[in-house]
C-alpha cells in the first residue's frame, strides 16, 4: 500500500496536469514554436508539366513552351520577382557560392506574391527571330518570351567540344526584404541550355 | 523705306530662327518629360505596391487569411511587370496606364488589409479574453474540485489505516 505522501504527489501531479490542459488554448495564443528551415524553390518544367522534353534543339520562328514555378517557404507570404536573362557560353551565370547576380539584365520578369507553403507557376513561351549564321557564328537577332519582342543582338562561337551554338534561357529569384525595403538576389537560379540549330 | 525693309526681313528671320531652335529643342524636352513621368509612375507604383504587401504581411502576422489580398497583390505585380517590360521596349503610353492601373489596385489592397488587421485584432482579443477566463475559471474549478476530492481522500485513507488489525507472523525471520 501506498504512503499518504506517495498518494499527495499523484494528487499534485494530476492537479498541475489539468491547471495545464486548461490554460492550454490561452497558451496557445502566447506561446509560438520555432519554425523549420526557411527556403524557396524555383524550378522550370517541360511542356507537359514534367520534368522532361525541354526544348534543347531549337530555330528560328519555333515556338518554345515551359513552365517556370516558385514555391515558398519561408515562414510567411513573399514577395518575388523572376528575372528572366539570356545569355551566351561567354557570359557570366549567377555565382550560387558567392551568392551574386548575372550582371546581364533582365529581359522579362514575373512578380508574384506567394503565401507559405504554397506554390506559384506560369508559362514561357518563347521564340527566335532575326538568326543569322556566319562562319563560326551564329547571331540571335530577337527573343520573343511571352508575346513580347526584345532584341537581343547576341552571338555565340561554334563549341567544338559539343557541337553545337549555345545559348542559356535562365532564370533569377529575387526577394522583397521588408527590413531593407528592396529586393535581394535569393540565391536561386534555373536555365535550360538551348543549341541553335536552324534559322 | 528700304532700311524698314531691311529690318523687316532682318526681324522675320531672327523669329524663323528663335522659332526653328525652339521646335527642335521641343519633341526632346516633351520626350524627355514623358520619359521621366512614365518612370515616376513606375517607381510610384513599385513603392505603393510595396506598401501594401507589408501591409497584408502585418494583417497575416496578426491571424487574418489574406488569401483573397494575395490574390489581388498578384494581379497588381503583373501590372507592374508589364509596364516595366512596356517601358524597356518604348510603349510609354502602355507603361503609364498599367503602373496607374497597379497602384489603383495596390492601394485597394492596403486599405483592406489595415481593415482586416484591425478586425482580426479586435477579435482576437476578444478571443484572448474568452480563453483567458475559461482557462482561469477552469483551474480554479478543477484545483477546488481536487481539494475536495483529495480530503476526501485522506479521510478515506485514515479510516482504512484505523480499520487495520495487527497481524504478526511467527514465522518470519528477522
Amino acid at each position: 500500500m501506498l504512503k499518504l505522501e506517495d498518494y499527495r504527489t499523484v494528487f499534485a501531479s494530476v492537479g498541475l496536469i489539468g491547471v495545464l490542459l486548461f490554460a492550454s488554448p490561452t497558451l496557445g495564443l502566447v506561446l509560438h514554436l520555432p519554425s523549420g528551415e526557411k527556403f524557396s524553390e524555383l524550378w522550370v518544367l517541360g511542356p507537359g508539366h514534367m520534368a522532361e522534353d525541354y526544348p534543347f534543339n531549337v530555330g528560328a520562328d519555333v515556338n518554345y513552351l515551359v513552365y517556370v514555378g516558385v514555391g515558398n517557404h519561408m515562414g510567411c507570404s513573399a514577395y518575388y520577382v523572376v528575372y528572366v536573362k539570356f545569355r551566351n557560353q561567354s557570359e557570366s551565370l549567377p555565382n550560387a557560392t558567392a551568392g551574386t547576380t548575372s550582371p546581364l539584365p533582365p529581359l522579362f520578369e514575373f512578380r508574384l506574391f506567394v503565401e507559405d507553403g504554397k506554390s506559384w507557376e506560369a508559362p514561357l513561351r518563347f521564340s527566335f527571330s532575326n538568326v543569322s549564321f556566319f562562319g563560326d557564328r551564329c547571331l540571335v537577332g530577337s527573343l520573343m518570351i511571352n508575346g513580347v519582342t526584345f532584341n537581343v543582338d547576341k552571338s555565340a562561337s561554334w563549341d567544338v567540344e559539343n557541337n553545337g551554338y549555345y545559348y542559356q534561357l535562365f532564370m533569377e529569384l529575387w526577394i522583397y526584404n521588408v527590413e531593407s525595403r528592396a529586393f535581394e538576389f535569393h540565391n536561386r537560379f534555373v536555365g535550360l541550355w538551348l543549341n541553335m540549330t536552324s534559322v | 523705306m528700304k532700311s524698314l525693309y531691311r529690318h523687316f526681313v532682318k526681324a522675320a528671320t531672327l523669329f524663323l530662327l528663335v522659332l526653328m531652335a525652339f521646335s527642335l529643342s521641343l519633341p526632346s524636352r516633351l520626350f524627355f518629360v514623358k520619359g521621366s513621368n512614365e518612370a515616376s509612375l513606375i517607381e510610384e507604383a513599385e513603392s505603393k505596391l510595396h506598401v501594401a504587401f507589408e501591409a497584408v504581411l502585418e494583417a497575416e502576422s496578426v491571424g487574418a487569411n489574406v488569401s483573397g489580398l494575395i490574390a489581388r497583390l498578384n494581379e497588381a505585380g503583373e501590372l507592374l511587370a508589364e509596364a516595366e517590360i512596356a517601358d524597356k521596349i518604348g510603349s510609354f503610353s502602355e507603361a503609364v496606364s498599367k503602373a496607374e492601373q497597379c497602384s489603383v489596385l495596390a492601394d485597394g489592397v492596403m486599405d483592406e488589409a489595415i481593415t482586416l488587421k484591425g478586425e482580426v485584432l479586435a477579435g482576437a482579443q476578444i478571443a484572448f479574453w474568452q480563453d483567458l477566463t475559461v482557462t482561469a475559471m477552469g483551474s480554479a474549478v478543477f484545483l477546488v474540485a481536487m481539494f475536495f476530492v483529495w480530503g476526501w481522500f485522506k479521510r478515506a485513507y485514515a479510516k482504512k489505516l484505523l480499520r487495520m488489525k495487527l497481524e504478526v507472523a511467527s514465522d518470519v525471520e528477522a
